[in-house]
């Protein structure tokens, strides 16, 4: 007989705690507020959106259009808002359907997929939303030179485009290492279980090539 | 209708916490992770309960559930659950004679799975609970070629910690 089967002896001879769960207990328990990763990447993802759209609020808008039309960008922020919304909807929506679509009932894989999408959606819009900052960044820094272009010379021109490519990389960087940090803590676990499961698969397609 | 639910829920519950006990037991090492682990699983098991119907064998679905829980959602917390008789995470062994034997080995057997990984104690646990590989297979989403590979290696890696 083999070790492991007089393991499983044993194993199946394991019968009830001896303090278990009442039903009143296991009453309660089930109408706990979960903690699972799912709450917590749907809470946090919540709270991108928010913040995100928020800092419109922390800027004075009507400033900033006049400073828009001066710099003759009206068409652009105008049309690239537009885009950015009905983008930003879309988000939310996948967002959305990605979140009730993860079940504890699927197989495991499965729900690592699932989990791992949605946690993909919020930061592919978390990179639109930094794109489009950086973006404007660009085409602001661009209409400047453009209006001032008699008053520069070729030594302050290279220096404002140089110091909008710093605070560019350094907003970046920035948004770039609290993601690593804050997701890579939350999902590290889930990770590694997903490329243990994987892992084999691959090495089976492989022998069989 | 809700309450005809949550009786059935409960009853079926009971009968078969001992799977997500076990469960537990192996994917925890101490008592506040362990009842926080069965807390979580008790909470999936409830939120989705009314998409079960009976088209399976409550314990069948509820493996899993419960291993999905201890695999992919779980984070240990610190909250505590209230809980009045719950002292002791240990059990007994069904024998007419108390056999101390037994209740060693099964701690031996408990100890080693704590060395493994998650997908290994997955494993490991349906092969304990007796399950075919197609069974295995469904539940976490890998081929049946897949499951027995993965199987053996994890059977492998156990016996090494139990006899090294």
């Amino acid at each position: 007989m083999d070790l492991l089967d007089k393991y499983k002896e044993t194993w199946t001879k394991q019968v009830e705690m001896p303090c278990k769960f009442s039903t009143l207990e296991i009453y309660k328990m089930a109408h706990a507020k979960s903690s699972s990763i799912v709450k917590w990447i749907f809470v946090i993802g919540i709270l991108e959106f928010v913040f995100m759209n928020s800092l419109y609020f922390f800027m004075d808008m009507d400033e900033a259009y006049k400073q828009y039309e001066e710099l003759g960008l009206e068409s652009f922020v105008l049309y690239s808002q537009i885009l950015a919304y009905s983008i930003l909807f879309y988000f939310l929506a996948q967002f959305y359907l990605n979140y009730i679509r993860i079940s504890s009932t699927d197989s495991t894989k499965q729900l690592m997929n699932k989990i791992i999408k949605t946690r993909k959606t919020v930061r592919n819009y978390v990179f639109f939303n930094l794109g489009y900052l950086g973006l404007t960044m660009i085409v602001v820094t661009i209409a400047s030179i453009n209006i001032n272009i008699d008053h520069l010379n070729n030594k302050q021109i290279v220096m404002v485009v140089f110091i909008m490519m710093i605070a560019t990389v350094i907003i970046l960087g920035l948004f770039w290492l609290f993601y690593q940090l804050l997701y890579g803590i939350l999902l590290k676990k889930l990770n590694r279980n997903y490329k243990e499961l994987a892992r084999l698969e691959k090495e089976l397609n492989e022998t069989n090539l | 209708m809700q309450k005809d639910l949550e009786a059935e829920f409960l009853s079926d519950f009971e009968q078969n916490q001992n799977i997500a006990h076990k469960i537990c037991r192996m994917y925890t090492t101490d008592k506040e992770a362990h009842n926080d682990l069965f807390q979580e699983i008790t909470i999936q098991l409830w939120k989705n309960y009314s998409k079960f119907r009976g088209d399976a064998k409550f314990s069948t679905w509820m493996y899993r559930v419960a291993l999905n829980t201890a695999i992919s959602l779980y984070r240990k917390s610190t909250r505590t659950i209230k809980t009045d008789d719950f002292s002791d995470v240990a059990f007994k062994i069904s024998s007419t004679e108390y056999d101390d034997t037994e209740e060693k080995q099964l701690e031996a057997l408990y100890k080693a799975i704590h060395h493994l990984n998650d997908i290994d104690k997955a494993l490991i646990f349906l092969y304990l609970e007796d399950k075919n590989f197609n069974e295995i297979a469904e539940t976490l989403g890998i081929s049946n070629v897949n499951a027995r590979v993965k199987m053996n290696r994890a059977k492998e890696k156990l016996k090494s910690i139990l006899n090294p």
